[in-house]
């Protein structure tokens, strides 16, 4: 009979799921790791739910830096962000490996290895998000001052992204907010930032934008326009840089969308 | 310009003009330093750069790229905005640029500015007004995001010394390979000239690497380094002489990069050339794939080109042209060949060829681990083995490679598809049935 862990689909979850599985003494081929809520329950599997717990969690991510490495960490927090149903079983697996190795920093070039190199890729994959991002995040200023940015990103990237702004506009009061996982990264003016969980959109974006706000997107609007060349025009080259799922959040493509949309419409 | 009697434009329209009139200019890259804020300003750098939009043509937007004004006492034959050119013309001031840049980059839409600029005047007042427009953003605005700003050839050496403590990439355009091409087409400009200001950004750099290992707080000096751009295909040089000219601005002044840009027919000039295919883009993307070779791959130019084999094949990208010109070196195998041996295969990359090296060491590599790695096995299949095994039977013949490796994506050009290697088919020379 193989125990199934059923994480929450956190860091501090998944991390929560390895301690309780591994304190669980079945040994490691008894049990497994998920974070699906909607998987098809198998026959001869025991189901349980792990609730996330900050002492568990952190004891094990303390383990995790010190015997496997600067490197594996990150690796697995990067990992954790994205959403992938093996994520939780994967990351379980190479700990498992990481803390066998005499030098569990090897752990991370060991890409032989199923398990591991499904971590790096989750890692890659997250990273590739995260960069794009940081440049394709717009904010819009409102009344108050406040900068606001709305994403719906695929991976959970707001606390892989907050640094880079955190770091990047120190003396702004601003927020980013994730639609798809009611989350919000928020950085008051000269202080440190930090994640509300279950806002509501509400919240944020009733406030109207400044007057300076509307100047700067019209002029943002020209300058797109104006640089790019006519005779090299290359729209299939542009869609694989920046996908269209990203455009109906960045200003400069607001108008073009409503200009393709009527043209469909039409049709 | 006393005599010249014109309204004072609007923000947006100077924008317009001066955005248009810099957009010839290929550069557009953040990369190359790590600079955190330090708590005071606005703004921070990171090592990969990044790209904050992408324009129509499929170029990455990652600074807000201007001219300073595109008033101009040049009149090369290619530019825009030369002198006997009827277009319409402004200039920025310092605090509009500030107010741009800032307003622009509190949004998130740019990484910091490129600043370039026609030749107002003379040199000097140019390069004046360049280094005034930066001195306002550094240190009245705290603004500490990535500067790409133009050395501009003739200045006063110490306006480009104090400008380049200002900015993080600086770069003059090397316009056309040769000095025959600029004598044509710039003939007011000057080869010699233009190199001054490259030489001494390369001599200010390294007793700025001196004065660094010395005081760690030092400022720095154009820690990005310098890049430059060559146009392609407005003057008859070949490919050979192009990377020719790139080898030695990468060997001998330390650029950082050197850009191509595919050749635009934007004036009417009995010396430009008429290129009725539109602009040469297939060959720029063979020299910046060499231009790659030339950086991370350990190639030199005369194992791609030689003066009796000036240009690329445009059909086959040059690393798999040169593989197929060595098909003696090939196979390699990848359990046991050496980190620079892999890199030449086609089909691997750099990052690839790290992670094979790594990974082999913990454990052995099939195939599958392989394509999981990032290996592109399309092209690498014929030219590797893994364990001592191909992957499926290929034979190790020029003919046969080059037709699986023709890649169908590939926009090509209408005098480069009837150079194809498809030919009359006789039943009896069929390369499959040879014995």
């Amino acid at each position: 009979m193989i125990r199934v862990f059923q994480c929450e689909d956190t860091l501090t979850g998944i991390m929560t799921g390895v301690y309780d599985a591994w304190d669980s003494r079945l040994g490691h081929g008894q049990v497994r790791l998920q974070t699906a809520q909607n998987m098809e329950p198998e026959l001869f599997c025991e189901y349980v739910t792990v609730f996330p717990d900050l002492v568990k969690a952190e004891k094990v991510l303390r383990t995790i830096q010190r015997r496997m490495g600067e490197e594996a960490f990150e690796m697995i927090a990067y990992a954790s962000s994205y959403p992938d149903d093996r994520k939780a079983d994967a990351l379980y697996r190479m700990i498992v490996l990481g803390l066998h190795l005499p030098d569990g920093r090897e752990i991370c070039g060991m890409l032989t290895q199923p398990e591991v190199r499904l971590v790096f890729e989750l890692r890659r994959k997250a990273w590739h998000i995260a960069h794009r991002y940081m440049g394709f995040v717009r904010f819009r200023e409102l009344k108050s001052g406040v900068l606001l940015s709305v994403i719906d990103a695929e991976a959970d990237v707001l606390a892989l992204i907050a640094p880079h702004f955190a770091d990047r506009l120190p003396l702004e009061n601003w927020t980013i907010y994730d639609r798809r996982r009611k989350k919000a990264a928020v950085h008051p003016a000269g202080k440190g930032w930090l994640i509300l969980e279950e806002v509501e959109e509400a919240c944020f974006c009733s406030q109207k934008e400044s007057e300076e706000e509307a100047r700067y997107d019209a002029l943002w609007k020209i300058f797109h326009q104006a640089v790019g060349i006519a005779e090299r025009t290359n729209p299939d080259l542009q869609s694989s840089f920046l996908p269209r799922k990203f455009r109906p959040f960045m200003n400069e493509f607001s108008g073009q969308q409503e200009a393709s949309k009527g043209g469909r419409d039409l049709l | 310009m006393e005599y010249r009697i014109e309204q004072q434009k609007e923000l947006s329209e100077k924008l317009r003009i001066l955005a248009d009139a810099a957009k010839y200019d290929v550069a557009c890259t953040s990369s190359g330093v790590d600079r955190s804020n330090t708590g005071k300003g606005i703004g921070n750098c990171i090592v990969p750069g990044i790209c904050h939009s992408f324009s129509a043509d499929g170029r990455c937007i990652s600074l807000l790229k201007i001219l300073f004004t595109n008033e101009c006492v040049f009149d090369c034959k290619y530019c825009i905005n030369r002198r006997s050119n009827d277009v319409p013309r402004a200039s920025f001031t310092p605090q509009e640029v500030c107010d741009l840049t800032i307003g622009f980059y509190r949004r998130n839409y740019i990484e910091g500015l490129f600043l370039s600029s026609g030749i107002i005047q003379s040199p000097d007042v140019t390069m004046d007004l360049l280094y005034q427009t930066l001195w306002k953003l550094r240190r009245e605005y705290g603004f500490q995001g990535y500067i790409h700003v133009k050395a501009i050839p003739g200045a006063d050496a110490e306006l480009i010394a104090r400008t380049g403590y200002l900015a993080d990439r600086m770069s003059v355009n090397l316009e056309l390979p040769t000095g025959e091409g600029l004598k044509v087409l710039a003939p007011q400009k000057q080869r010699s000239k233009m190199m001054a200001p490259i030489r001494q950004v390369r001599e200010a750099r390294k007793q700025n690497k001196n004065e660094l290992a010395l005081y760690r707080h030092a400022p720095k000096f154009v820690p990005a380094g310098q890049s430059t751009q060559m146009i392609i295909g407005a003057t008859g040089e070949s490919d050979w002489q192009i990377m020719k000219v790139a080898e030695h601005m990468y060997q001998k002044y330390e650029m950082k990069r050197v850009f191509y840009s595919a050749f635009l027919r934007v004036n009417e000039d009995s010396l430009l050339p008429v290129l009725p295919g539109g602009p040469p883009l297939l060959r720029e993307h063979r020299l910046y794939q060499a231009d790659w070779l030339l950086r991370f791959y350990g190639f030199g130019t005369e194992e791609l080109l030689s003066e009796e084999n000036p240009d690329f094949n445009l059909l086959l990208d040059p690393k798999c042209d040169w593989a197929l010109r060595h098909l003696d070196r090939f196979p390699v195998e990848v359990m046991g060949a050496d980190y620079h041996t892999l890199l030449r295969v086609p089909g691997i990359g750099y990052r690839s060829a790290g992670r094979i090296v790594k990974a082999r060491g913990l454990g052995t590599l099939d195939y599958g681990n392989l394509k999981k790695m990032g290996v592109v096995l399309k092209r690498a299949v014929y030219f590797i083995t893994c364990g001592g095994r191909q992957m499926y039977p290929v034979k190790l013949q020029e003919d046969y490679i080059l037709r699986n490796l023709l890649d169908g994506k590939e926009k090509l050009s209408a005098d480069a598809k009837d150079t194809s290697v498809y030919r009359q088919m006789s039943l009896f020379d069929d390369p499959r049935f040879s014995v």
